[in-house]
């Protein structure tokens, strides 16, 4: 008898308890944000799209080499003399095939590192070119991609630049 | 029926200073029971416009009753079907803050004024329009086809002695508080349609659930209002309403629910089993996700899906207004003062009746899921035994404390 009300005083008791924490959360502002009008800041070592700079590449592979899932690949720039000099002629990276791990970044001997995780974490891809981002010469950090119906190089259509989140370069 | 007497209500009959209105003013005089011609509020006044306008162009009093009725059942039906707009915006509010969210946010003007997401339930109700209907291969054409309207139709109906205010009722029935019920029940026919129809084993079990627990929670959800009956006297809404007028010491008001133990009880009783009629969270099993993809409404689509959602949100209301009535004092002011006792009835009611829906919302999303087994035992082996109890001990009231 006693145990019977127990229980039932507990299990009110319980029930009431669970009602005020939904209350209070009710009036607590909200976690969210509204995802595209406001951006959401990832954390300082957090591994976004790779970027690129061929400017301060040395041609040196060790990012080809460190790369687990082979998505790298580069060619040395020649000068007139066809001698091979440290710079890159195309550098390429695979979206498909990147997994975002960071050894490319790690491996990078220059200061700063040509290859970089950005903060970026709306990299879209609208078709399966698009995936293989390639750097040549004045293209920008984010690169182009080479389209087989048009045989040229083009913008990537599917990056979400409305993202101004600096990119981390270190 | 033969002796008249008995047919005024109990309370009011032993107590004549019981009966007082809303401010304080003794209480009108008896209700005479010729239907049409009573001198009530609002409503009244304006039959009267209109008889007085009919009479004037010669029309017969016939199609002026006609009208009127026309009128008054306009109006409820669309209570029932803005409802189903402002609650569905209001649970999703409620929900979303509950879980930290902000819920729906652009839906209103582009450009303009788009307050909280306003327009999201009449967008999605033309979403639902323009879906495609889709009949199962499997089901059965016509029972899948009737079983929404059957859930709703029930549910409309039942609204018609529902209490809006002081005297503005579709229809002053005696039996008020048994028509709900039973009209109410029928609502659980047009479940287990929906559950067979389907041909979906989902759905069936969803339809057998549902009928199962509907059947079961009505037994205590109607137990649990009769120790207000007994303390009313009567089983119509407007004298349940009226007999819960007037304050203890000029402070407490004397609603049902403020009756020691045996008001709370009954409140608390009729609160679970009116969630569980309206097959909401924690009283969700007949459409539960995770076991039943969505119970009996798996194979509807469209608007058929859309009125089952309205029936629900119809009985919510339901639910908050006869909570209102049975326990909150109808559209009596909780404070004895004057600006508050000064406000209209129908505001009154509004208010409480919303207040019991932001309580049925805040149940649904606090608690999670019974199950089946324990489904049955709450309702069997707890809230009917204690609604009994609550009977019996309404009725020492009513002889020891009551007189």
């Amino acid at each position: 008898m006693i145990n019977y009300f127990s229980r039932i005083a507990n299990n009110t008791k319980a029930i009431l308890q669970g009602h005020w924490i939904t209350l209070k959360y009710m009036f607590k502002p909200a976690v969210t944000i509204h995802y595209p009008d406001e951006k959401l800041v990832p954390f300082e070592k957090f591994r976004g799209a790779l970027l690129f700079d061929q400017n301060v590449c040395i041609s040196c592979n060790l990012c080809v080499k460190a790369c687990p899932s082979n998505c790298i690949q580069l060619e040395n720039a020649k000068n007139e003399t066809g001698k091979k000099i440290a710079k890159v002629e195309w550098y390429s990276i695979d979206f498909g095939k990147c997994n975002f791990c960071r050894l490319c970044e790690e491996a990078c001997p220059t200061k700063p590192k040509s290859v970089w995780h950005s903060l970026d974490y709306e990299v879209i891809f609208v078709k399966r070119d698009e995936m293989v981002r390639c750097w040549k010469k004045d293209f920008p950090f984010v690169g182009r991609y080479w389209d087989r119906l048009t045989q040229s190089f083009k913008e990537a259509e599917g990056q979400v630049n409305i993202h101004d989140v600096q990119p981390r370069r270190s | 029926m033969a002796d008249p007497d008995l047919r005024q209500p109990l309370v009011a009959r032993r107590l004549p200073g019981r009966r007082r209105d809303a401010r304080g003013h003794p209480a009108r005089p008896r209700r005479d029971r010729s239907r049409r011609r009573r001198a009530r509020e609002a409503g009244d006044q304006l039959f009267a416009l209109l008889a007085s306008f009919a009479a004037q162009k010669g029309v017969p009093p016939a199609a002026v009753d006609a009208a009127w009725v026309a009128i008054k059942v306009l109006i409820v039906l669309h209570v029932i079907l803005i409802n189903g707009l402002w609650s569905i915006w209001w649970e999703r509010k409620i929900s979303a803050h509950i879980q930290s969210r902000v819920g729906p946010t652009y839906a209103g003007s582009p450009k303009g004024w788009n307050f909280h997401g306003w327009a999201q339930t009449a967008i999605d109700g033309i979403k639902l329009l323009l879906k495609e209907d889709i009949t199962p291969a499997a089901a059965d054409k016509w029972v899948h086809a009737l079983a929404p309207g059957l859930v709703v139709a029930p549910c409309i109906v039942a609204f018609a002695p529902v209490l809006f205010g002081d005297g503005l009722a579709a229809a002053n029935l005696d039996i008020g508080v048994l028509y709900i019920f039973a009209f109410a029940g029928i609502s659980v026919i047009g479940v287990v349609m929906a559950g067979w129809a389907s041909g979906n084993k989902y759905s069936l079990l969803g339809g057998l659930r549902g009928a199962a627990q509907i059947v079961s929670y009505e037994l205590p959800r109607g137990f649990s209002v009769v120790p207000v009956i007994m303390f009313a006297g009567s089983l119509d809404l407007q004298t349940i309403s009226n007999a819960q007028a007037g304050y203890w010491h000029g402070i407490l008001p004397k609603w049902f629910i403020f009756y020691p133990v045996v008001g709370q009880l009954a409140f608390v009783i009729f609160l679970i089993a009116s969630v569980a009629e309206t097959n909401r969270t924690p009283f969700d099993i007949p459409e539960a996700e995770s076991e039943l993809v969505s119970g009996f409404h798996t194979e509807y689509s469209g608007m058929k899906w859309s009125i089952f959602f309205l029936a629900e949100y119809a009985y919510v209301l339901l639910g908050s207004f006869l909570l209102a009535t049975f326990f909150l004092g109808g559209g009596a002011s909780p404070i004895n003062a004057a600006p508050f006792t000064l406000i209209p009835s129908w505001m009154w009611m509004l208010a409480k009746a919303m207040l019991m829906m932001f309580v049925f919302l805040w149940i649904r999303w606090t608690l999670p899921r019974f199950r089946v087994d324990q489904l049955m035992d709450f309702t069997w082996k707890f809230l009917l035994p204690w609604s009994f109890v609550n009977i019996a001990v309404a009725g020492l009231y009513l002889a020891f404390w009551l007189k």
